[in-house]
Order: structure tokens, then sequence, then C-alpha cells
């Protein structure tokens, strides 16, 4: 079997704990008994009461190195409630998978398969599916992004809470994106608007679908904040907590009058500000307007939808519709033919069919 | 070394060696040899006299005609290399008259040594090739060529696949320019947008609620009606929206849910049980009021 070593989201253990410390007293839980009840507890956020969608990232088959890379990559986006280091093995089917999802309440899975050497990553709901099939066109990993970048920031924290998700340019899309839609908003946890504590909201992920050239774009970027109206020098002075360097100076308020390099470079756009409802941070105190700042972390990548399956990684094709409509015998042939490596050829066939839903 | 380029004399330390292994009387050859180099290097010039004197001592005969020969090698070998040209003549007689049993030895020893000497020099002398190949033994040089020549064509088409093979492992790999061209920025744009919305929905919702303590009977009076007129409008909203089959999001409806049940999930009535459970009679409103606690960032794309 799969060896899964799965992060327990944030009340997961502590809810568990307090369970067991109440039947000591009177009655002893039975140890089943207690173990599901852990596992339901691990399963639900504590604050709002809904189900955590959690998920698996792995591959069929072998995969280059720069794919693995990408799985991994994959595999923090997806953190905290993930198998970060999660261990497949040649012989692990995908009956393995499910199974061990169960029981840790595994709700997603993501799959990358290398098919005639043409990268596809396939999105699946367990147990049940739907699976979506996605070729990766292209991808970039997220050292590449960080090797782009002049100050690449990726700070460890901002993988303790799962990212929101952004989706944009689905709106009044057929069926295989509606459904598709409601896939990727359930894939991280759903945000409480009431609850939600500004500070664990530190990553996006961006989920844009780019009608003209029909691809999803797939980016994660990091939030940042920072006030409006103060200087960068003073920004520093608070975030570095260091006595700065005064040497050049005369005097003491020359340090914040004098006006520094570049930050007029920075103008914020009144779009980009909001007032924030709780403090974030030292810098970013409740009612006082903060800029956002987002900042790619990767991996970058970009999807063509190439087939939607009913069941999980089985079961009926939804999309694109197996008997082709153009009454074509042969073209009919070749869209059920395509399992997984697809031709150029039949990706334009199947790239005029949503259209036609659409239309119709 | 190049042996191929020497002009092949005929007597080529090789073909020496041959005749002299074939030669069953070279057992006494070591010990003539030691004598011969010693005379050879210290005294050259008594050599004629002594070589023939000393031979007969050891062997049963030399002829005369072999005796003859031996002199006239010694003169040769004394002189130098001018007369190559009759040296080769001279030298093919001797490897005829080299048959002669019972000189065989020592014939072969003079004339091996000396052909040495002139073929080394020689090849020394030579100026090599630019060969690619490198200074390779004649016999084998054909051979080696050979052999390189195939290995690399096995070579070439094993490169050829590891680059193919790398190529289609890279294949998608796009990495990224330095600069964030439109496109990026455009995408960052979009997700600036969501981001903001969020923050701005998540202030809205909870702005509403500071300041008020439920504890005061003051404050809980006006949560009390907040709640009562929020849950009204949202009443007469849910109609509204199921007749249209579309839950667009507004995040401040959340609040009236909200407001009703304590904050901490456990401690609401449905905690863990699902809404399915509970109202199970009223689940087409309960529906409604699921589809909108899920936040919906992507209604850019809806309402723009």
């Amino acid at each position: 079997m799969a060896r899964v070593h799965h992060k327990n989201g944030r009340g997961g253990g502590g809810g568990g704990g307090g369970g067991k410390g109440k039947g000591k007293g009177k009655w002893k839980m039975p140890a089943s008994v207690a173990r599901k009840q852990q596992a339901a507890m691990a399963n639900v956020d504590q604050v709002t009461g809904d189900k955590i969608p959690k998920s698996f990232v792995f591959s069929r088959g072998k995969l280059p190195t720069t794919l693995r890379h990408l799985q991994q990559d994959l595999r923090k986006v997806m953190l905290p409630y993930t198998a970060l280091n999660l261990k497949e093995k040649k012989r692990n089917n995908l009956k393995d998978f499910v199974n061990v999802s169960g029981p840790l309440g595994v709700t997603h899975f993501f799959i990358l398969t290398n098919p005639k050497s043409s990268p596809h990553l396939r999105m699946a709901k367990t147990p049940q599916g739907p699976t979506y099939t996605f070729q990766i066109k292209e991808y970039a990993l997220a050292a590449d992004i960080a090797n782009s970048q002049k100050r690449p920031r990726c700070p460890p924290e901002i993988f303790k809470n799962s990212p929101l998700t952004v989706l944009s340019g689905f709106g009044g899309l057929g069926e295989p994106f509606k459904s598709l839609v409601e896939y990727f908003r359930h894939m991280t946890p759903a945000i409480d608007p009431v609850t939600v504590k500004l500070s664990t909201c530190q990553r996006i992920l961006l989920i844009h679908f780019d009608r003209e050239k029909e691809m999803i774009n797939f980016r994660h970027y990091s939030i940042k904040l920072q006030p409006v109206g103060v200087t960068r020098k003073i920004r520093k002075l608070m975030q570095n907590n260091q006595v700065p360097d005064l040497r050049d100076l005369n005097d003491v308020s020359d340090y914040v009058t004098k006006a520094g390099y570049g930050s007029e470079s920075e103008v914020d756009d009144e779009a980009a500000t909001v007032s924030l409802a709780s403090d974030v941070d030292k810098l970013n105190r409740a009612s006082r307007k903060s800029a956002i700042r987002l900042q790619e972390i990767g991996p970058r990548m970009k999807l063509h939808l190439v087939k939607v399956e009913a069941g999980l990684c089985s079961g009926d094709v939804l999309y694109p519709q197996p008997v082709g409509k153009e009454g074509l015998g042969k073209k009919g042939k070749e869209v059920e033919e395509e399992t997984e490596g697809q031709e150029d050829e039949d990706l334009m066939e199947s790239d005029d069919d949503p259209e036609d839903e659409s239309e119709e | 070394m190049a042996f191929a380029a020497a002009p092949q004399p005929l007597y080529s330390p090789s073909t020496a060696a041959g005749a002299a292994s074939n030669n069953p009387h070279k057992r006494k050859k070591p010990a003539a040899r030691g004598k011969g180099k010693g005379k050879g290097r210290l005294a050259k010039t008594p050599r004629r006299s002594d070589d023939p004197g000393d031979l007969p001592r050891r062997r049963s005969k030399p002829s005369d005609r072999f005796l003859k020969l031996l002199r006239k090698r010694a003169r040769d070998y004394n002189s130098d290399e001018e007369e190559r040209l009759s040296d080769e003549d001279e030298e093919e007689g001797a490897s005829g008259s080299g048959d002669d049993e019972a000189a065989g030895a020592v014939t072969r020893f003079e004339q091996g040594c000396r052909a040495f000497r002139v073929a080394f020099t020689k090849i020394m002398a030579k100026k090599l090739p630019d060969d690619p190949l490198g200074p390779i033994l004649s016999a084998h040089k054909k051979l080696v060529a050979a052999k390189l020549a195939e290995d690399a064509e096995e070579h070439k088409p094993k490169g050829e696949g590891r680059r193919e093979k790398r190529m289609a492992a890279e294949k998608g790999h796009v990495i990224p320019t330095n600069h964030l061209d439109s496109k990026e920025k455009e995408l960052i744009k979009i997700a600036t947008q969501g981001v903001v919305r969020l923050f701005n929905s998540v202030s809205k919702a909870q702005n509403c609620r500071k300041g008020l303590n439920p504890s005061r009977s003051k404050d809980a009076k006006v949560l009390a009606k907040e709640t009562k007129q929020a849950f009204l409008t949202e009443l007469s909203k849910t109609s509204n929206q199921s007749q249209k089959g579309k839950a667009s999001s507004n995040f401040s409806k959340n609040n009236s849910k909200d407001e009703d049940e304590p904050g901490w999930a456990p401690l609401r009535e449905t905690y863990m049980l699902g809404s399915k459970l509970k109202d199970w009679d009223k689940m087409q409103t309960s529906d409604v009021v699921n589809e909108q606690t899920e936040i919906r960032l992507d209604d850019s794309s809806d309402e723009e």
C-alpha cells in the first residue's frame, strides 16, 4: 500500500485529545469509536464545521525529473491538507489510493501522467468521480519562477494555510466547465467571511480560463500586505526589528523626512488597496488601508481540458461527446480512441465541441 | 609507433626476431649478445679482428664465406648510415645466408641490433603526421580506424537518442522570462481583484459585529434587530434567487445565517450532523443557503 504521511488539520489533534480526556473519567470510549471520531474531527473544520477537502497528488507511470518536481510543487500548492511526502510504488494501483483515501478523508486526487511523453494532469474526485483530464501544454516549476525573480519571496509560513481560490473567465460556459468550476471551488476549504482570520490568507490560486485559446491558466501567488502612506524606511524599520544605520544623518528626523529612493515608483493604485477588518501583523493594523501585492510562487501551468469522465478514471466519457455529432464515423472513432496521448489533430477536433455546446 | 610510415625495411626488427626464434641454436645468444654489445660500444675498431677469432673457439667451424660476410658486416656496422641503400642489398643477402644454422644466432643478433638501431633512429627522426588517431602501429592502424568508425557510428545514434529523450522529458517545460509580460500582469491583476473582493467582504462581514458586545443588553438588542432584519431580507431574496436559479454571491448575506448560531461550529446544533439529517423537511431552502455560503470569487467574470 501507499505509505501515507498525512498532515492533520489545525484542530484535528486537539479535538481528538479533548474527547479522550473526557472519556477517561467516567466511561471509556471504545478505541474503534474514538478513532473514527477523531478521524471525523480531522476531516471537519473546527470553526465553520465544513468538511475539509483533502488531496493526494501522485503520478502514474514513470515521470521525468521535471515532472516529478512539478508534482512536488503541486503538493506544496495543496498544503496543508495534502500528503506532502506521499510515496508511491510501481505496484500501487489506483485502487490502493482509493482505499487509503476513504479512512483519511481524502476527497481529491491529482494524478500526473506522461503518456507518449506529453504531460497530462488528471483531477478527480474520490471515490465517485468525475475525472477531468488536462493536457499540460506548458508548465514552469516553482524553482524556475523563483529564478526568474529578482527577490523571490516564499516564506515557509505561507504553506501553513490553504490557498484562496480565484476562478475567473468561467462565467456563462457550458456543461463541462460548469462542473469543473464546482470542482475547483471545492478543491480548497471554503472561506467563511465572518470567521476567517485575514492573517491566514497568504496564498492565492488563480485559475483563469482563456476563452480564445480554450486554455486554463493555473497560477499560484503569495499575498503580501503593505500599509498605504507609510514610507519605505518606516516599513523596513518595523519589519526588520533592527536599529537603522544613522551614521550619515545629522538628526534622527532626517531618517523619517529624507525621501527614500524608489518608494515613489511603487505608487499604489486604488484598486489594490483594502481596509482591513482585523490586525494582520504589526504593520497592517485593522481599519487602516493596506495595499495588496501579489508575487508569483509557482508552479505555473497552462492546461487544456481533454476529457471528462463520469467515474474515477473510468466510466462514461462526458466530454468530448463520444459519438461525434458530425456524423463522421471515423472522426467519432478517433475521439473514442484517444485515451491518454492525444494527437494534435484530435485536439483540434475536440476544440470544436464546446463551442457547439455553448451555442445550443 | 609509426612503423607504417617507415619504408618497411626488410631488416625490420620484427623479421629479424622472427628468424631468430625459428632457430634452435639461439641458446648461446645471450652471452654473445652481451659480448657483442660491449665490444660494439667500447671498442669498435678491434672488432674486425676479434670477432672471427672468438667465434671459431665456440662454434665448430664457420665457413670462410660466412666469416667474410661477418667482416663486411662489422665494417658496415662501424661505418655510418651513409650507405644505407647498399646496406639493404647486403642485408638481403645476409638474411638469405642466415639459414646457415651454425652462425644463425650471431648473424641475427648483429643484424637485428643494427637493424633495430637504424629503424629506431629512422622512426624517431620521422615527423608524425597530424593524425587524429595518434601514432599507431601500422598493422593496427586499419583495424583501429575501422573500430573507431564503428564506435562513432554506434555512439552517434545513442547521443541523438539521449537528446531526443531529454527533449521529450522537457516537453512543455517553459522557463519563464525575467520580466513580467502583459499577460502575466493581466493575470496578477485579476488575482489581485479577487483578493480585494475577498478582503472587502471579510471586512464588511466582520466590521458590523465589531464594537458590539452581545453580553450587554443594548448591543444585544441591536444585534437581534439586525438579525431579524437580515433574516427577513434573506427570506425575500431567496425566493427571487430560486426563481433565477442562480446564486449570486453576497458575503453580507452570510451574516444573517450565522448570526443565529454561535460562531464556533461545535456549539451549533447542526455540528457534524449535516443539514441533511436535521431540517430534512426544509431541504429546499437550506440548499439555497448552503450555496450562498460558498465563496464565489469568480463573480468577477459573472458580473462583468
